[in-house]
């Protein structure tokens, strides 16, 4: 939560920006002199202790610019929760200072790997993000899970992630966090827990945001840009490109609101999946905990008149299961449904372009008949699946850009204009080839794929 | 005036709606059964007897009845043959002598579940979609054959208004579902959890009543607002899940043992997917609203259970010790 300020940040912006933070994130120990030993001590440092000295000696007393001042401040009700919320992290005691201590951590190696080369860069910003995955995961953890994850820690040199024992350590953590989760799932299956009618449940859309917001920062670096016309309140139908595979772009489209609208407000969007995967054991419960909802038109129009966010690939499986040779084309845009169900509920549509999730799993083939007997919709064949069995799953972290195009309203047509076939398919068409400019715009200004 | 028929008064559901038809002084209600009802019944009056059908025409032109409710359905506990006879030749005899006797409406009980558990209908049915086949348990399907009946017998006697009101689960009954809750370690399918909706008998009996004496088409849809999973149905209800393996029980059906779901009461697709409707038309046009909500109808089952079970006992023994009483007071 705390660092997605600094990552939208220019490097020569960041003092100012830290030395707001550093009173909110580290008050119990006294930040500058204990990390300063800490790099002191250190034996294969990925730079010299000089150099990280003096840029702690940079972070605090260098007066920030004036500008700088005016822009942080900008946007109070943003600050403000912010702080809110790491002050509550200090109630508990134990949590607080070991999940702060961990935040400070990933603060340092991401100072670090600014002025490295960029290898090592990439892989620091990466042991970054994965300790702040740790950390936020830790803030939902019990004392006495917390006490555990503290003594793996405390075996584990924090700077040096240069050294595979860092990974393995962090790995370790990780997985005991993860069998906690699940866990904790199963341990709530015969407690009590409430759910809406299509299966939502908020106590585990909270588990796993850490997890999700680990892919949105440092798996897949998303930019976010128009995220502004999302509406803070009200209906709206966010329709978005589909691609790559497993659906893992409507969730990025989901944190995206909810982490980056400048309302703050955690926005849910209620995602339309394919029903096919109501069929699915586990699939199917897990979708609907999270807020995914059976793509049906009706459902659709329901969410919106209760002025929900909901969000629509119209594409539907012939985007998901796209060749890679086809990335970044728009397929058909289904029959219109989407613009019907808009233009009964009197929502405004919002084109979401999505780039970076085509390269995510390259298929460079459908084994249709196997799907076939597999009753699957399609089975991709990837140059790592099903080749290396579930490794195969795990995503390449490609950067992604995110655009929210300006909405268009629909409240100039009268909702009996949903049956009109001309108005619906003019506007499904108006909204495609609107989502495909802004894919070939962020494509030519992307310089590589990672 | 309008006078009111209640076929099945002798259970708890058709006492209920004979009590809430007693408030309004414009209505005249009469009871018909086969025994004594089982709880008070307001002002009705109540004829205890199988009647045949030339029989029923007599009864409804003699009362000049208006409004009919049927609500004298077999959900289990009696054969198979019995039971077929009763629910769906009785609805049949019933609805030929309505139309015959001139009754204006007849309000008929029917479930929820006829929608069907699929992925492909949306996540709240409305009365409009089209009812799924059903391959499942007996009862479920004489329900289905009625409603299929009724509709291409409404659609021949355009005079006579046929009003299909399709109940969620009763709670509160004595019903399918509930014998299912009850069993200590009733099953659920590995990897899926669906979503139930309850009905309290409270509340079908004041939406069955509304249908009565309102004059809107129906049919109507009658649910709790709130929703809940099958895996806290269980647990509110006091028992354990026994999770399945659908292999396991799809082979188990093949093979003709129907017994592996236990007293699951629906088919094996409802153990997979929600089948939630949407009540906004009894909102709307009858003006009902539930008063009770799924999780606390179900708390207030695992609370009462015992004493529900005390308390008919004595009612019992008290109404035969009066009869005998009675009697013997006649004798002398």
């Amino acid at each position: 939560m705390s660092d997605d300020v600094r990552q939208n940040q220019r490097p020569e912006e960041q003092p100012g920006e830290i030395e707001e933070e550093i009173p909110v994130m580290s008050a119990p120990p006294p930040p500058t002199p204990r990390k300063a030993a800490a790099m002191g001590n250190r034996n294969a440092p990925p730079k010299p202790p000089v150099f990280a000295e003096e840029e702690e000696e940079l972070l605090v007393t260098t007066p920030p610019p004036p500008v700088q001042r005016a822009r942080t401040s900008a946007p109070p009700p943003f600050w403000s929760d912010r702080q809110n919320d790491h002050a509550h992290d200090d109630d508990v005691p134990i949590s607080g200072a070991s999940a702060s201590s961990l935040y400070e951590n990933e603060l340092e190696l991401r100072n670090l790997a600014e002025q490295t080369n960029t290898n090592v860069d990439a892989m620091g910003k990466l042991a970054a993000g994965t300790l702040k995955l740790i950390a936020d995961n830790m803030r939902q953890m019990t004392d006495q899970q917390i006490e555990r994850v503290n003594e793996m820690l405390r075996g584990i040199d924090l700077k040096d992630y240069l050294d595979p024992a860092f990974w393995q350590g962090i790995g370790m953590i990780l997985r005991y966090q993860v069998d906690e989760q699940m866990a904790f799932i199963k341990r709530r299956m015969s407690g009590q827990y409430v759910t809406d009618a299509y299966g939502m449940d908020r106590e585990i859309i909270d588990l796993v945001r850490p997890s999700l917001m680990f892919l949105y920062r440092t798996w897949w670096r998303v930019s976010v840009e128009g995220v502004e016309h999302v509406p803070a309140e009200g209906r709206a139908l966010l329709v978005g490109n589909h691609s790559g595979v497993l659906p893992w772009d409507g969730a990025m489209i989901a944190t995206a609101v909810a982490e980056e609208h400048p309302a703050q407000n955690q926005r849910l969007v209620r995602s339309m999946h394919l029903h096919w995967f109501s069929t699915l054991p586990f699939v199917s419960p897990a979708l609907a905990a999270l807020g995914q909802v059976p793509g049906l038109p009706e459902n659709a129009i329901r969410l919106l008149e209760q002025d929900e966010l909901v969000s629509v690939f119209p594409e539907g499986l012939k985007g998901v299961g796209k060749l890679f040779k086809d990335r970044y084309k728009l397929a058909r845009f289904g029959r219109g449904g989407f613009v019907q169900a808009a233009i009964r509920a009197q929502a405004p549509i919002v084109p979401v372009a999505v780039v970076g999730a085509e390269e995510i799993y390259p298929m460079f083939a459908n084994a249709e008949n196997l799907a076939k007997l597999l009753g699957m919709p399609y089975f991709p064949l990837t140059p790592f699946f099903p080749w290396l069995g579930p490794l195969g799953f795990i995503p390449l972290p490609t950067r992604w850009s995110i655009t929210f195009c300006e909405p268009l309203r629909t409240d100039m047509y009268d909702p009996a204009e949903a049956d009109d076939p001309l108005t619906v398919l003019g506007l499904s068409e108006l909204v495609r080839t609107t989502i495909q400019a802004t894919i070939d715009r962020r494509l030519e200004e992307r310089s590589s794929i990672f | 005036m309008t006078r009111v028929l209640i076929n099945g008064i002798d259970s708890h559901l058709g006492a209920q709606v004979a009590q809430r038809l007693s408030v309004f002084p414009e209505v005249s209600i009469i009871g018909l059964g086969r025994k004594t009802p089982p709880a008070p019944v307001g002002r009705a009056d109540w004829l205890l007897a199988h009647l045949s059908g030339l029989q029923m025409v007599e009864l409804l032109r003699a009362e000049a009845i208006d409004v009919v409710v049927q609500l004298a359905f077999v959900e289990h506990g009696a054969s198979r043959e019995e039971a077929v006879q009763q629910n769906v030749l009785g609805s049949m005899e019933l609805l030929g002598a309505c139309a015959k006797a001139g009754v204006q409406r007849v309000v008929l009980r029917s479930h929820t579940a006829l929608y069907g558990a699929n992925p492909l209908n949306p996540t709240y049915i409305a009365e409009y979609r089209p009812l799924a086949k059903i391959n499942g348990p007996g009862w479920l399907r004489d329900v289905f054959e009625v409603e299929q009946f009724s509709a291409e017998f409404a659609a021949r006697h355009p005079q006579l208004s046929l009003v299909p009101v399709r109940c969620a689960p009763l709670i509160g009954d004595s019903s399918p579902l509930i014998t299912y809750l009850r069993q200590p370690n009733p099953s659920m399918l590995a990897g899926f959890d669906p979503c139930l909706q309850l009905l309290h008998l409270e509340d079908a009996a004041g939406g069955l009543a509304m249908a009565a004496l309102s004059h809107a088409p129906g049919p109507f849809n009658l649910a709790s607002s709130d929703t809940i999973c099958l895996s806290q149905a269980i647990k509110l209800a006091g028992g354990k899940a026994k999770i399945v393996l659908e292999p396991v029980v799809s082979l188990a059906f093949a093979m003709g043992n129907r017994a592996i779901l236990g007293h699951w009461p629906f088919e094996l697709s409802f153990l997979r997917h929600s089948c939630i409707v949407d009540t906004c038309r009894a909102h709307g046009d009858l003006g009902w609203a539930p008063e009770h909500s799924a999780v606390d109808t179900l708390m207030a089952l695992q609370a009462d259970e015992p004493d529900l079970a005390r308390r008919e006992l004595a009612a019992e023994a008290l109404r035969a010790f009066l009869e005998r009483r009675n009697e013997g007071v006649h004798d002398e």
